[in-house]
């Protein structure tokens, strides 16, 4: 049985990993429709 | 269900990414006309060269003003493997292969698209400066993967 109130797990970590991963991925998309849009 | 708030906010950007490509991409689809380059024609593999336009590989001028080059793709190279086109003019490639899966790509360019055997492939590409382009096949087609590029020349009016 879960307690009600459990103290909040540090997610401060994780919250910087998958932004850096977002942001990675959002910056490849954008440079790759760049370079698609210059080309055309 | 319990959220954190950092799960909220990653959840959010996720879904808003997801939002901003899709609608790109349809956008891009549905608005501006973009299509996939083949799925819209076949042909019989067994006859390319018996069946019109592939009868006649090479630059035809169409009524309109614009250009159609025709090419067939085979291991290893491209017929023809001259092609001079104006600059500045759309040119509509059209391409299909009497063998195996080959590519047909032209550097520096957005023109980039496989070459299947029974299917044939179109890309309409318009050259803003005059030179030589280089054309290889960037799908993997045998031994002599390698050698098969060409050139196209684009010349001024």
């Amino acid at each position: 049985m879960e307690k009600k109130n459990q103290p909040q797990p540090s997610l401060k970590g994780t919250f910087i990993s998958v932004m850096a991963v977002g942001i990675f991925i959002v910056l490849m998309w954008v440079s790759i429709y760049l370079l698609y849009i210059a080309r055309l | 269900m319990h959220l954190h708030k950092y799960e909220k906010i990653w959840l959010g950007f996720g879904v808003f990414a997801l939002i901003v490509f899709l609608s790109v991409v349809g956008v891009s689809a549905f608005h501006q006309g973009h299509t996939p380059s083949g799925g819209h024609m076949t042909i019989d593999p067994e006859n390319v060269r018996g069946t019109a336009p592939f009868d006649e590989p090479g630059v035809h001028q169409r009524e309109d003003g614009s250009y159609e080059v025709v090419i067939i793709a085979k291991a290893f190279g491209y017929e023809p493997s001259e092609i001079q086109v104006p600059v500045g003019e759309e040119v509509t490639f059209t391409v299909t292969s009497e063998d195996v899966v080959h590519s047909f790509s032209i550097v520096e360019t957005n023109v980039n698209m496989m070459v299947v055997p029974g299917q044939v492939n179109h890309k309409t590409h318009t050259f803003s400066e005059e030179g030589s382009y280089l054309i290889v096949c960037n799908e993997y087609c045998g031994s002599g993967h390698h050698f098969m590029s060409t050139e196209i020349e684009v010349i001024g009016q």
